[in-house]
């Protein structure tokens, strides 16, 4: 029964570790940056939800899409005025003005919203209900179920929207994307800004689930990073289940072997996962 | 490296080792931080800027220099130089445990496999009860701020004499070749995985070497201080700053950014912190090439320079 318990626990918090990683395989997938602000852009997305929550008194699920938009915002005019300065040269330059922009935006936090924890604590924040013996958390349930929804619409997007092919076009090809009429600083922007955006909520849900401090940035890039490459960068739904993969495998690791090796194990799992398939080919969106 | 240029800065080293009686406490121990910071940046060029695989776990092998030879020294009694050389052996043999199996990996995989490093080894040795878990150790106390102003000086010199060393040698122009294009270093003949250890290897020795010192002068260590991941921040922008690949730059961006961070954390640390995150960015963008290149080049350095930079990379 605790072993049941567990692994719903490790199921409910993959789907939203899921949606952290989502972002970043599309960023990664179609425009070649590995973005080690990631992190630090969840991190944004959550005290944007946790101020739309405590100052505007606004629902934090209601205040999700609120977020999405800022994050799309930010995101957006990131790429379009910075990123695409860079986005051409070596790997090597992309990930270190990435992780650059992870120390800005992790101490212009600190400065703007110190550096003391938070929590977006709804009135409905312990809830539960019981379920074959389980104890199901709401929150917990709503945020894997929202982890979902936006797979499902990212997975609409890119499939079945002329703004998917275009994006998908130019993950594959970019001068023949070119050729066929599609602005690629402007379809960078946009492709950053999604990714911006899925990040935004999964910072908004992280924020009803664990704490927010400025600094949760790194961890949260290196599980997000973990995460795209075991599912993989071609389907949303696929870096779901990567996520759920890693959320399990961390939930039995704090059973067994103890909650501070819980940060560990997702390290373990990547290297063995990288050691294994080191020649997966990523970019295939 | 010209040999004008060697003349000089062996001049320049001489002269820093007549500080301690010349200059008051603060600056020797201003001194103590910036050498080693400086050790800490040639060391991360030895495997970033001469492969460009970025590492974002040096400051593993500092908190295992940094551990070893406090351990040493107080579960075990034994005199700092063996702590020292414990210290070292450790980073070395834990450089290649962790880099055998992730140096087989490109680019940004092995960037990203080292992020995640420092924080799992916070996390065991926070249950370590040899290391004091979590409340750390106290090391014996030794007041002679001129011995560990010297021993830095030295170190940064060998650290800067190897990597000298490498520019010339063959192991060097094999490093240079996985950086410009793995695939055909591999083609003739460079294997690249064993370069890339081997570089490893090497930092985690002159890394765990200044973490030693750094224990043994501030007498402390804990997880948190040991470990501490901003240390590797510094060393890559110092680094990038001052240009990756090169021999003195590394240690010139190193001492302006120690010097600019010092007076800036004076007044507010955030402040210092986010500058250096911006001198990132800015570095990125407007001389990927680092100081070294606008140096090397000051004679038509001319604001077109670095919208040529922009150009080239720009979408």
């Amino acid at each position: 029964m605790v072993l049941a318990q567990i692994l719903l626990n490790g199921i409910l918090l993959g789907g939203l570790y899921g949606l952290m990683a989502l972002g970043m395989a599309l960023v990664w997938g179609v425009l070649n940056i590995v973005n080690l602000s990631h992190g630090a852009l969840i991190m944004l997305g959550g005290y944007v939800v946790y101020y739309l929550f405590t100052i505007g008194g606004i629902d934090p699920f209601v205040a999700l899409p609120i977020a999405m938009l800022v994050m799309f915002a930010v995101g957006f005019l990131l790429q379009y005025y910075l990123l695409n300065l860079v986005v051409r040269s070596k790997m090597l330059n992309t990930l270190l003005i990435t992780f650059g922009l992870d120390v800005v935006l992790t101490y212009l936090a600190q400065l703007t919203f110190s550096a003391d924890f938070r929590t977006i604590n709804p009135p409905y924040a312990g809830a539960n209900f019981a379920l074959f013996g389980l104890t199901v958390p709401s929150v917990r349930l709503a945020a894997f179920v929202v982890a979902i929804v936006l797979a499902a619409a990212l997975w609409f997007l890119l499939h079945r929207m002329a703004l998917g092919r275009a994006i998908r076009a130019t993950a594959q090809n970019l001068v023949a994307a070119r050729l066929y009429g599609v602005n690629p600083s402007v379809l960078y922007a946009v492709t950053f800004g999604i990714g911006t955006a899925l990040a935004g909520a999964a910072g908004g849900l992280y924020g009803m689930i664990a704490n927010l401090t400025p600094y949760i940035g790194a961890s949260l890039t290196a599980k997000s990073f973990v995460i795209a490459i075991i599912g993989g960068l071609s389907n949303p739904f696929y870096v779901i289940f990567g996520g759920i993969f890693v959320g399990i495998a961390e939930s039995l690791t704090a059973l067994y072997i103890g909650p501070t090796y819980s940060d560990v194990i997702s390290f373990g799992l990547l290297v063995v996962v990288l050691v294994l398939r080191p020649n997966r080919t990523l970019r295939t969106s | 490296m010209n040999r004008p240029l060697l003349i000089v800065s062996l001049l320049v080293a001489a002269g820093l080792a007549t500080l301690p009686w010349l200059g008051s406490d603060t600056m020797i121990q201003f001194g103590i931080n910036a050498l080693l910071l400086a050790t800490l940046a040639q060391s991360w060029n030895i495997l970033g800027g001469f492969t460009g695989y970025v590492s974002f776990g040096n400051s593993v092998f500092y908190g295992l220099g940094t551990y070893g030879t406090a351990i040493a020294m107080t579960n075990y009694n034994l005199p700092f130089g063996v702590g020292l050389a414990i210290g070292a052996v450790v980073a070395m043999i834990a450089a290649l445990l962790v880099g055998l199996p992730i140096l087989r990996l490109r680019g940004p995989y092995f960037a990203i496999a080292t992020l995640g490093l420092n924080g799992a080894m916070m996390a065991i040795f926070s249950n370590l009860p040899i290391a004091g878990s979590n409340i750390g150790l106290v090391l014996p106390l030794t007041r002679n701020d001129a011995m560990f102003y010297e021993l830095a000086l030295g170190l940064l010199v060998a650290c800067s004499l190897t990597v000298l060393w490498i520019s010339r040698a063959r192991f060097g122009m094999g490093l240079i070749a996985v950086r410009e294009d793995e695939d055909a270093a591999g083609s003739m003949g460079v294997n690249a995985t064993r370069y890339k250890v081997a570089a490893l290897v090497m930092a985690s020795f002159f890394t765990a070497i200044a973490g030693g010192i750094h224990a043994y002068w501030s007498t402390f260590v804990d997880p948190a201080s040991a470990f501490d991941s901003t240390l590797n921040v510094r060393m890559v922008i110092s680094v990038v700053f001052g240009g990756p690949g090169t021999v003195l730059g590394p240690v010139i961006g190193s001492f302006i950014l120690s010097t600019v961070y010092e007076v800036l954390a004076s007044q507010i640390s955030t402040a210092a912190a986010l500058l250096f995150g911006v001198v990132i960015v800015l570095a990125v963008i407007f001389m990927p090439k680092g100081l070294a290149d606008i140096l090397r080049s000051r004679r038509n350095l001319t604001w077109r320079y670095f919208i040529r930079n922009i150009r080239e990379n720009r979408l």
